[in-house]
């Protein structure tokens, strides 16, 4: 390596002189000119350059705008792909149910009602889980004036009677399926509807107002039930009338229904039949009947229901005697807590054994706690009930006067687990010279819907 | 004629003790039920309401009318088509007059559920 390097030295030393005479001057300015020209073209093609590296730049941002786009592009089409597959799915599907707008349905069928369940445990007997009952209504409605409502009773119960004495022991159960009522209403003005059909009779109120879950006692009061008729066959005209502008209405109604009839044609004072004569028509002519009542509101939940009606026909099937009743019915509100109510019922009837009064009455007044205002568990929930009835009536063909008397003392309560779904219960302490009367306890369950 | 059982007579005694503690309530102002009876009374929709001297609307007349027979039930309970039919119903068995009527199924509708 040193040998060549020094031989390197000495050609370069020799050399020199020889070449300094070969480049002339002219030569030399040709060189620095095309040195010159080659900067200029240098700076140029930097100058180019530049320009199309920023073009270079630019492209590179529409090329990423672009690709964007595209992308935006695919995913709008892979949007409409799927709408669209979506679309012919559907379409390939029946249509789902849509509801109809309610407000313009001009017919509508719903079912109201109430259902029940009781345990009876009577004095001298078991206790039993006495009843079972479903009662609904159903309401059918045509336009705006046209109503048709129907009501059963379905009723499931043993065959153990605890009301007798000594109480039937009996097997089995049995079932019964009642038709209530069954009314077509038409609303011919504000103030007045005509109604036809099996419809509940407007004697006093409680046979309007006596389901389950209204009653708040799970039974009916005596002298509804055995002196009056619940419902009957016919026509009828009711309605009410404003009277003023402050809630307060004169209330009427006016009907011809069969009426009460003889079991047996016959005109024994025995054979008065106060629920059968829903058929042919027994006797020759129709009974009539009506209520007047006038409501009075002092403000909600503070208001006063006055009622007198009665009802009058012939009853046995030869025409000869005539069955009459009539009805004083009162309603007291004082605020939400305390309710008060009643009815006197008055009947007479003749018979072949000569004339027969019966009557009756009823008062019931409940209290709920909830007015104490008081912060006990479930205190406010609870309506105390204290009910009074009795019924003096039946023929005796002996001295001509009453044969029967009971009189009922009720203690009760409701507890309400909801507004219309509630746990009644009563103790009833009967003096009766019917033996088949006892004192009893009542359980019972209500819901209304 | 007998005398009514004791537990009868001593329900009439609370009875009476009830309504002179309502008759001279401890909270002043307050009004008896107002508080904790919302679901004895039902009455969430229908505002309170002073001695009745005006046209009634129809909460208060719903109020009104609905307590002669049951606990109120609320709106929400049925559709607007719903109460359409149960106030037909009821207009026929409580003898509402028809304007009336309206007016508490104008309420009902408008507060109705869906």
């Amino acid at each position: 390596m040193t040998g060549l390097l020094t031989a390197g030295s000495a050609l370069w030393m020799a050399t020199p002189a020889r070449v300094q005479a070969e480049v002339s001057d002219a030569d030399f300015k040709a060189l620095q000119e095309t040195v010159a020209k080659l900067a200029d073209e240098v700076q140029s093609l930097r100058q180019t350059n530049q320009v199309v590296q920023q073009i270079h730049e630019q492209d590179q941002v529409q090329l990423q705008q672009l690709q964007q786009k595209l992308a935006e592009t695919q995913q709008t089409a892979n949007d409409a792909q799927q709408k669209a597959v979506a679309v012919a799915t559907a379409q390939t599907q029946p249509l789902p149910r849509v509801p109809l707008d309610e407000a313009t349905v001009n017919h509508n069928f719903m079912m109201l009602g109430d259902a029940e369940m009781q345990f009876v445990k009577p004095n001298q007997g078991n206790g039993s889980f006495y009843m079972a009952d479903f009662a609904p209504i159903f309401l059918y409605r045509g336009g705006d004036n046209i109503l048709f409502e129907a009501g059963f009773d379905t009723t499931l119960s043993n065959n153990n009677n605890p009301n007798t004495n000594p109480p039937n022991q009996g097997a089995g159960y049995t079932t019964t399926f009642n038709l209530s009522f069954a009314q077509l209403d038409y609303v011919m003005t504000d103030y007045m509807t005509f109604c036809a059909g099996y419809m509940l009779l407007p004697l006093g109120t409680y046979t309007e107002r006596g389901a389950g879950w209204l009653n708040k006692l799970p039974d009916n009061p005596l002298p509804v039930d055995e002196l009056i008729p619940g419902a009957g066959a016919g026509v009828q005209l009711r309605g009410g009338v404003p009277l003023g502008e402050t809630g307060k209405i004169f209330n009427y109604s006016v009907y011809g229904v069969n009426g009460v009839s003889s079991s047996d044609t016959t005109g024994n004072a025995g054979s008065l039949d106060l629920n059968g004569n829903v058929g042919p028509n027994l006797h020759q002519d129709p009974a009539g009947g009506g209520r007047l009542g006038i409501f009075m509101p002092y403000k909600p939940h503070y208001d006063l229901e006055l009622g007198i009606s009665g009802m009058s026909g012939q009853w046995d099937n030869a025409g000869n005697h005539i069955w009459t009743a009539g009805v004083f019915d009162a309603a007291l509100h004082l605020g939400s807590s305390i309710e008060a109510k009643g009815e006197y019922i008055h009947t007479q009837f003749g018979s072949d054994q000569g004339n027969v009064a019966q009557d009756g009455w009823w008062t019931q007044v409940g209290y709920k706690l909830a007015g104490l205002n008081l912060e006990f568990p479930g205190i406010n929930n609870l309506e105390l009930i204290g009910r009074f009835d009795s019924v003096h009536g039946g023929y005796n063909q002996t001295d001509n006067l009453y044969n029967y008397s009971t009189r009922r003392y009720t203690v009760g309560y409701v507890y309400y687990i909801t507004s219309a779904f509630l746990f009644e219960g009563d103790y009833e302490f009967l003096h009766s010279n019917d033996p088949s009367q006892v004192n009893q306890l009542i359980l019972q369950l209500s819901y209304g819907f | 004629m007998n005398k009514p059982p004791l537990l009868f007579r001593s329900s009439l005694l609370v009875a009476g003790v009830c309504l002179l503690r309502i008759a001279f309530p401890c909270t002043a102002g307050a009004a008896p039920g107002d508080t904790n009876a919302a679901v004895i009374s039902a009455t969430a929709p229908a505002p309170a309401s002073p001695v009745l001297e005006h046209k009634l609307s129809g909460a208060e007349l719903y109020s009104i009318h609905c307590n002669r027979c049951h606990p109120e039930r609320y709106p929400t309970e049925r559709t607007a088509a719903q109460w359409k039919t149960i106030m037909l119903h009821m207009q026929v068995r409580a003898g509402i007059p028809g304007e009336q009527s309206r007016r508490i199924l104008k309420y009902l509708q408008e507060n109705s559920g869906r």
